[in-house]
């Protein structure tokens, strides 16, 4: 029994190791782009990204640009929250309502539709990129937050998730809800978004981190500078004719802080809401 | 009032206006535009003229597709082979009773999901550099190998796209498998302990096929995210050109074709070629994973 | 509970945080940058008092703004009853183009006037040309410009953009270096001389002399140029397995084997990986167009007094062609704007005038295409002026030596050459001078990759 203890020890200690080096390594290009925020945006171009702690060049000049500078930095900021937190609230509503659609009820086509589910969640949106492009064109769309944001409000991987969480619902509660005398609606409204709230967490972090992440479509579709996101933003600073290194450089490392607020107050959700939405057979 | 009142409370009418929301999408903006793009597939969009099957012909011989194609398929095969048995691993000895701070080590693992893969690339782009003082060049240094060309060769270039790829999406896939493993019940563990079984057989006889559903699943994103990969190569290389087009994905062709040559029509010939590739793999693997066999029963 | 309150009141202030978003939303797009300095990446916009006429534009590069801006006063002086206000939106390289030619496309969106690089101008003269054609508007200036440069952003003997500089190639060379080296630039007057100095700088100093270009042809087209060779044939096809490439290539093989000539990082010497390899004193000598001057006054600052301007290496001493033009911007007036006669005049008046051009070297640097103010001493010397301040020779001294020897290269304007510029900058050059490929074997494969490109 005490070689038992002995030997737990030892697997506790040796995965200790295995997960401490592992996120240190996961910590360094963090740790690289916060030392560089206080270095000169040229010395990155000169020496690259590394661990170098030199404080002669180090400084806080790129946090005063940051806060004090002229620049659209925070605008770009304001527009991708604006965008991150509409996306993420209409995509769990719709999402929410499509999926208990799939989990509460047995209609004709179903199947097939679920089976459309599935299919749309496997195919890249890339693959419709060019003709959903010339379709945003036509419905005068373009340059608008409309068109970034309409074509993916019921998201197929979230319909799914809702769908796999719903599906362990006891029918008791709808049935006692109809009993109660509330409508079909009322039932969704008052009784099943409340207890899908681990799930909500859940899926508001995954979508919340694609919409503030989102790249290629919005590239397409917005071109007014003054709506750009923070992603569009930051990489309008990568540009052979300006030094913005500096900027870029503590404008990413800022970047990945709201997201990160949001995921620290969730987490704990998060991982329930996954855990309880896993993938069932 | 009285039918106003019935439609609402119809049971068969329900169903319909809560998928509603779905079946509009996707008339709207998947459907719509793949017939779209199969008409425009086949003409010339800056001539306005049908071509046939010109632009497919073309694809065929077109050695700078077939050459995104298979990096493409190189990258997803590489991605398969990183992101699914080490998180699948970790997550399960996160889970073991005799860890301690699980929590911690999540959210640390998750981080890199959270940064954007415009900051990502450009932080691996200038951590790849290849001068001297580059992190990268800084590591192998220490080994007493001199700097690194990383981004100008297939390889070591290869090597810092799947490097971006697992530093982000490590975290994420072992919380989808933690919760895979959550969810199967501990009875059985509890129950092939007092059998004898060792930890090692437990993971192999029975976490490894307990999760096969999130399996497929992680399986089945994977597959769509290697194969239509573009902002990593575009951030890693500072646009769309790489070196002998070692960067070049499928998607990042049909931006070149379709965005900065304006050849439309062949640009939605390379996303019905990518649509097809995705179907395919998937569907093979379905078969493989047994998935289908089990949706028909 | 703590959480909890965090939660909360993050929700708080990104509720707030959309709220403020969208009230400016609705507001007027040009005034929310009125305030912002010139300079900064994203929109401006001109103040001008009373009436006038908005005029969006596009640039690429931010240094372009404050000059527009600058020329734009001076025209709304001149011309109080025509008046303009710019509102000016810079991009990045690739979105811009990227942008403008989704734009013209869709006929919505885009610009009254726009920068388009010439490296991507062709793209826009195939189809239906979406561009004005400025042929009357540049009439006036007409004769005092560089016939070769309007050209370029030309078609069917009518012009579709204001050329901003010549880019004539010159030679910088590093003296400060050079002289550790003993090394005199003035006698380098054909290439022979330049790798025989090149040889002698490596082995004084082990350092680089000059780059072997992988992601730009500067030296390339200048020396293919010199030989009368070209990317195309006659009747426009592609043939760069032409034998003067295959001569142009090798010798440049020739200088990277003596081991005093690499890729810098980079590939070329205006990439902001390269600038600090010259600012270091890492490679001595950049053949460049003249444009590049403003590159050395921003990015590499530690060489200020120690950069000579001289007239770039030849083939034989006495050869006509001298320099080319490399590099450019063309600036266009979009065909379907409202505004796009006004824009036409304005912008003729921007770029060309002999006010113009005195600021193009003023503030930008660059060897302006009204070849008048060339001999403006008042101007060309200023002893104030940043660039005469800069380079330890007189840069115009160098332009006028080799005034009636620029060139330009032939294909530069056709509509393959961005898908060419792209294979060489992408594959060619890179199989040659990184993977040690066979000259011919890697231009024959790209040749091929082309042919299937353009359907040949």
């Amino acid at each position: 029994m005490k070689g038992q203890k002995n030997k737990d020890r030892l697997a506790t200690v040796m995965m200790l190791i295995l997960f401490i080096i592992l996120a240190i390594l996961i910590i360094i290009p963090i740790y690289t782009i916060f030392l560089a925020s206080f270095k000169p945006g040229g010395d990155l171009l000169q020496y690259g990204l590394n661990l170098k702690i030199d404080f002669s060049r180090m400084s806080f000049d790129n946090y005063v640009l940051l806060f004090a500078g002229k620049h659209e930095y925070w605008r770009w900021f304001f527009n991708s929250i604006i965008l991150t937190v509409i996306t993420v609230v209409l995509t769990l509503i719709i999402s929410a309502f499509v999926g208990y659609g799939f989990a509460a009820y047995d209609f004709k086509g179903k199947n097939v539709l679920f089976i459309v589910v599935l299919i749309i969640l496997s195919i890249p949106l890339e693959v419709v990129m060019l003709p959903l492009y010339k379709q945003m064109s036509t419905w005068k769309l373009m340059d608008s937050y409309v068109a970034v944001v309409l074509p993916f409000l019921a998201h197929a991987s979230t319909i799914f998730f809702f769908r796999q969480y719903l599906l362990g619902l006891p029918k008791s509660l709808i049935e006692a809800g109809r009993i109660d005398g509330a409508t079909e609606y009322g039932i969704f409204v008052r009784l099943i978004i409340p207890i899908m709230k681990p799930a909500f967490a859940a899926m508001a972090i995954l979508n919340g981190m694609n919409a503030w992440n989102n790249y290629l479509w919005p590239l397409l579709v917005i071109r007014s500078s003054d709506k750009y996101t923070l992603t569009l933003g930051l990489n309008t600073l990568i540009n052979p004719y300006g030094d913005n290194y500096s900027l870029l450089v503590v404008g990413s490392f800022f970047s990945i802080i709201p997201i990160f607020i949001l995921f620290v107050c969730f987490q704990q959700y998060f991982i329930e809401g996954m855990t309880a939405g896993a993938v069932k057979e | 009032m009285k039918s106003k009142k019935n439609i609402l409370y119809s049971q068969k009418i329900a169903p319909y206006v809560f998928v509603f929301p779905f079946v509009i999408t996707v008339l709207l903006f998947w459907i719509f535009p793949i017939i779209n793009g199969v008409l425009l597939s086949f003409q010339d969009v800056l001539k306005d003229e049908w071509v046939a099957l010109d632009n497919y012909k073309r694809l065929l011989s077109d050695k700078i597709f077939l050459k995104a194609v298979y990096n493409s398929t190189k990258y997803m095969i590489g991605t398969l082979i990183l992101l699914i048995p080490f998180p699948m691993f970790f997550a399960s000895l996160l889970n073991s009773k005799l860890m301690k701070k699980p929590g911690l080590f999540k959210s640390i693992y998750f981080i890199p999901a959270l940064t954007s893969v415009v900051v990502a690339g450009t932080i691996f782009r200038l951590m790849f550099g290849e001068m001297e003082t580059s992190l990268a060049n800084q590591v192998i240094g220490i080994f007493g190998f001199g700097p690194i060309k990383w981004l100008k060769k297939e390889w070591t270039g290869y090597f810092a796209l799947l490097l971006i790829a697992c530093w982000r999406w490590t975290g994420v896939n072992i919380l989808y498998f933690l919760a895979g493993i959550q969810s199967i019940s501990t009875d059985i563990y509890e129950a092939s302990a007092i059998d004898g079984a060792s930890k090692w057989q437990q993971f192999t006889k029975i976490t490894f096929p307990l999760v096969k559903p999130t399996t497929v699943y992680v399986l089945t994103i994977s597959i769509y995210a290697g194969l239509s990969m573009f902002t990593e190569s575009y951030m890693l290389w500072k646009g769309n050109n790489s070196p002998q087009n070692i960067g070049l994905t499928i998607v990042g062709y049909l931006y070149r074709q379709g965005i900065e040559r304006r050849a439309m029509g062949y640009a939605c010939a390379v996303g019905l070629i990518l649509l097809i590739i995705v179907m395919i793999v998937n569907l093979i693997q379905l078969k493989v994973t047994g998935t289908f066999d089990k949706e028909e029963r | 509970m703590k959480k909890k309150l965090l939660t909360a009141l993050l929700c708080v202030a990104m509720a707030a945080f959309s709220l403020v978003g969208c009230g400016s939303d609705g507001g007027d797009d040009s005034s929310s940058g009125g305030s912002k300095g010139p300079g900064s990446a994203g929109t401006n916009s001109m103040e001008v008092e009373g009436d006038a006429t908005e005029i969006q534009v596009w640039t690429f590069i931010e240094l372009h703004q404050q000059f527009y801006t600058d020329m734009a006063e001076k025209w709304n002086e001149e011309n109080p009853d025509k008046k303009v206000k710019l509102v000016l939106s810079n991009m990045s390289y690739d979105d811009m183009h990227n942008k403008l030619s989704l734009a013209l496309e869709s006929g919505e969106g885009a610009p009254d006037v726009v920068d388009i690089e010439l490296g991507k101008f062709p793209a826009f003269m195939t189809g239906k040309i979406g561009l004005k054609d400025l042929t009357s508007a540049i009439s006036p200036y007409k004769d005092k410009v560089i016939e070769s440069r309007l050209s370029i952003y030309g078609k069917d003997g009518a012009y579709y953009g204001f050329p901003t500089h010549v880019g004539a190639t010159v030679a910088f060379y590093n003296t400060e270096e050079l002289e550790k080296a003993d090394v005199d630039y003035t006698a380098i007057k054909t290439w022979d001389d330049f790798k025989e100095a090149g040889v002698k700088y490596n082995k004084a100093t082990g350092k680089y002399f000059a780059c072997v270009e992988t992601t730009a042809q500067w030296m390339i087209n200048l020396m293919l140029t010199q030989k009368g060779g070209d990317y195309l044939d006659e009747s426009g096809n592609i043939n760069i397995t032409n034998d003067t490439m295959v001569e142009v290539l090798e010798y440049i093989k020739g200088l990277q084997d003596t081991g005093a000539f690499a890729p810098v990082p980079g590939g070329q010497p205006d990439n902001e990986e390269a600038y600090p390899s010259y600012n270091n004193g890492d490679y001595a000598v950049q053949i460049m167009p003249f444009w590049q001057t403003s590159r050395f006054t921003s990015y590499m600052t530690d060489l200020s007094g120690k950069v000579a301007i001289a007239p770039t290496p030849v083939w034989k001493e006495g050869d006509a062609i001298k320099s080319i033009g490399g590099g450019g911007t063309g600036t266009a007036v979009v065909e379907s704007s409202e505004n796009a006669d006004l824009a036409a005049e304005v912008f003729a008046y921007i770029k060309l005038s002999e006010e113009a051009n005195k600021e193009v070297w003023n503030v930008l640097g660059f060897d302006p295409v009204n070849t008048e103010v060339w001999t403006d001493k008042d101007l060309t010397e200023n002893p104030d002026n940043q660039f005469v301040k800069f380079f330890n020779t007189k840069p115009f001294d160098t332009l006028l030596e080799i005034q009636d020897g620029i060139y330009a290269l032939e294909s530069l304007t056709s509509e393959k050459f961005p898908s060419i510029n792209n294979e060489f900058c992408n594959v060619t050059l890179n199989n040659i001078f990184e993977e040690g490929m066979d000259v011919k074997e890697a231009l024959q494969q790209s040749e091929d990759t082309l042919k299937n490109e353009f359907g040949e």
